[in-house]
């Protein structure tokens, strides 16, 4: 069975909100969630993640209130924190490391810190048994994506395209699903750009699709109360599961 | 004919400066920035890229820039100041220097299009500028606040034939202008070459504009040794990222005799809201670097302030962080009022209006000791010229 992971952003519009949303996706049947840590300058990301980061700031989130929700989060649905280095390198890996063992969440998914620099870290995030996610993109040639997923835990995030989270790109994956397949059997799955749409497409020869943008742009829908909101996405979750499956 | 040579300094085969620098980027870019850094590296010591560099210095941009005795001000301070007239470059800075030098790399590499991030437009400009020479395609990235400031100088760009984006998001500045040149750039990087307008950024962006601004401090080198037969005590530069600080200090580094001095933006000063990283920050990640950033407790990056739009960025270039740690530079920062205070004392006393980025370098020669100085051999960095804050000066100043 092919696995959806759910993208959001930590604490908008405000914890209960985000703590009700996780539960109601395990129930849709979403594998793994992605908690998003609010970033001032989250440059992998489009237009809509930035809006929704910008204004958790704005509501005054705080690290610790990503430990809070994490703990009644993560022990329910597998989790995963998605967040850019500054806060982790400024407020201290250990620290990171720590909360998430006591939250039970799996990980970390940091967009700007490729396999080089992420080397350093690695050995410390494992030794403590959580995963630091690999990245692979499709500018990456055939050794490159052999060094980067050689020793990938959990799963391997695959850039669906040259670009930012949310855009409506699509390119050729067919030669970088081969490469990665030929060195792991880490089962991998496709983000950016991924909706009800196109998730069955996307889902060609990967193990799973990643969705964020489309579940945010319904989180920033001033229309919907949140109890729709909640509704909504859950619709979409259990959609798109469906569909890259069938 | 100038051509860099290897520096003590340089950083890492992964663009490591002590623990700054390095590519904290998303992994799209990894195999960009690595096929960037092969191609400079084969330019970098190679004749024939810095011949041609070397020909748009001479007959484009007007160099070698005068390295110009202020007599009025050495007389004034009891000491001999040498102003490096970068100022009078073509577009009216240093930022010339290095997109002279991009614009024909990212020929050679086959780049048709051109992006940069601008703040208070003059690297915007000088990227325009090289964009109409070379015949690229040329789109900039600029904070909607610095949009509505300069108006001027995207009036500029755009008769240069460039596209301006008006960025809206985040705090609308220099910051949000270079988040925005990134996601473009992550968007567009196999055919787009991003000339980057500061020794900041991914490896091996810092050290290649380093490189390219030496020119600066090479050219100084040799004349200061013409006019005083010795090396100067002091070299004095302003710094935002820190490209014509780097560009003139990079030949006094090891110079025993010379102590070099770079000026952050102390803003309302150093307890209020400045630019002042190195002085009030701590080391962090952003914009595909490690350096100091101005950041709260969770590691949010925070905005910086300063009367000038060009030392208004709340980091610094890595190869700074790495030199402010080894004490091998010393860094110290100029105030709003300070440095305004600069901009008229050189206007009236030597008939040269330096850009406000500059007017934080020449404040600092009045806030050195002058017991200090006395018969020292001072030279200050004049890296730009002030025509482009004619109408924020005006509303500041009055002299009737």
């Amino acid at each position: 069975m092919k696995k959806l992971v759910a993208y959001i952003t930590a604490t908008y519009p405000n914890k209960d909100f985000t703590v009700d949303l996780a539960l109601a996706l395990k129930d849709a049947g979403v594998d793994y969630l992605e908690l998003g840590i609010p970033f001032s300058d989250p440059v992998a990301d489009g237009p809509v993640i930035d809006e929704a980061n910008q204004k958790a700031l704005k509501n005054g989130f705080k690290i610790k209130d990503l430990f809070d929700v994490s703990k009644k989060i993560a022990p329910k649905i597998p989790t995963l924190w998605m967040g850019y280095f500054n806060p982790f390198y400024h407020k201290g890996l250990d620290l990171f490391i720590n909360e998430a063992k006591n939250a039970k969440v799996k990980g970390f998914i940091i967009p700007d810190l490729p396999y080089e620099e992420a080397l350093p870290y690695k050995k410390d995030i494992e030794a403590n048994n959580l995963c630091l996610i690999d990245f692979v993109a499709p500018t990456d040639s055939k050794e490159r994506i052999n060094k980067i997923v050689k020793d990938a835990k959990e799963f391997i995030y695959m850039v669906a395209y040259a670009g930012i989270t949310g855009a409506s790109k699509s390119e050729n994956l067919q030669e970088i699903i081969a490469n990665v397949k030929a060195v792991t059997s880490t089962p991998l799955f496709i983000g950016f750009g991924v909706n009800e749409q196109n998730a069955k497409e996307k889902a060609k020869g990967v193990d799973g699709v990643i969705v964020g943008s489309a579940f945010i742009k319904v989180l920033l829908d001033n229309n919907l109360n949140y109890t729709q909101k909640i509704e909504k996405i859950s619709i979409m979750a259990k959609n798109i599961k469906e569909q890259i499956n069938s | 004919m100038y051509i860099p040579k290897p520096s003590k300094y340089d950083p890492d085969s992964n663009g490591h400066f002590g623990i700054f620098g390095g590519r904290y980027v998303p992994e799209t870019l990894m195999p960009i920035l690595e096929e960037l850094e092969q191609n400079y590296l084969k330019v970098r010591f190679d004749n024939d890229f810095w011949s041609e560099v070397d020909y748009y210095y001479k007959q484009y941009v007007g160099r070698p820039s005068p390295l110009y005795f202020a007599k009025n001000l050495s007389d004034e301070l009891g000491a001999k100041v040498y102003l490096k007239r970068e100022d009078l470059n073509h577009t009216g800075a240093h930022k010339i220097n290095h997109t002279v030098a991009q614009a024909i790399l990212a020929k050679r590499l086959g780049k048709k299009k051109i992006i940069a991030e601008t703040g208070a437009g003059q690297h915007g400009v000088a990227t325009a500028t090289v964009a109409a020479l070379f015949n690229l395609e040329c789109e900039i990235f600029m904070g909607a606040k610095d949009v509505k400031r300069q108006e001027l100088n995207v009036f500029r760009m755009k008769l240069l034939g460039a596209k301006v984006h008006s960025v809206t998001s985040g705090s609308q500045t220099l910051k949000d202008a270079m988040n925005d040149a990134i996601r473009h750039w992550v968007s567009n990087a196999r055919d787009t070459f991003y000339v980057i307008g500061t020794v900041a950024g991914p490896h091996p962006y810092p050290m290649m504009i380093r490189d390219i601004q030496s020119i600066i401090g090479y050219e100084a080198k040799a004349q200061i040794l013409k006019a005083e037969n010795k090396m100067p005590d002091f070299v004095i530069a302003c710094i935002g990222g820190g490209s014509n600080a780097m560009g003139i200090f990079n030949h006094f580094l090891d110079e025993e005799q010379t102590q070099c001095i770079g000026i952050e933006a102390g803003g309302l000063g150093l307890d209020s809201k400045h630019g002042a990283s190195l002085a009030k920050g701590s080391p962090g990640v952003l914009h595909g670097q490690m350096s100091y950033l101005l950041q709260d407790e969770d590691g949010q990056i925070l905005e910086a302030y300063s009367i000038s739009a060009g030392l208004d960025y709340p980091g610094i270039g890595p190869e700074h962080a790495y030199l402010k740690e080894l004490g091998k530079v010393k860094y110290d920062s100029i105030t709003d009022k300070e440095a305004l205070d600069a901009f008229v004392w050189l206007s009236q006393k030597e008939g040269i209006i330096p850009a406000f980025e500059s007017s934080h370098a020449i404040a600092y020669l009045k806030k050195m000791p002058k017991e200090e100085i006395k018969g020292k051999i001072i030279i200050v960095n004049l890296s730009g010229r002030g025509d482009k804050d004619m109408v924020q000066a005006k509303n500041l100043l009055h002299f009737d």
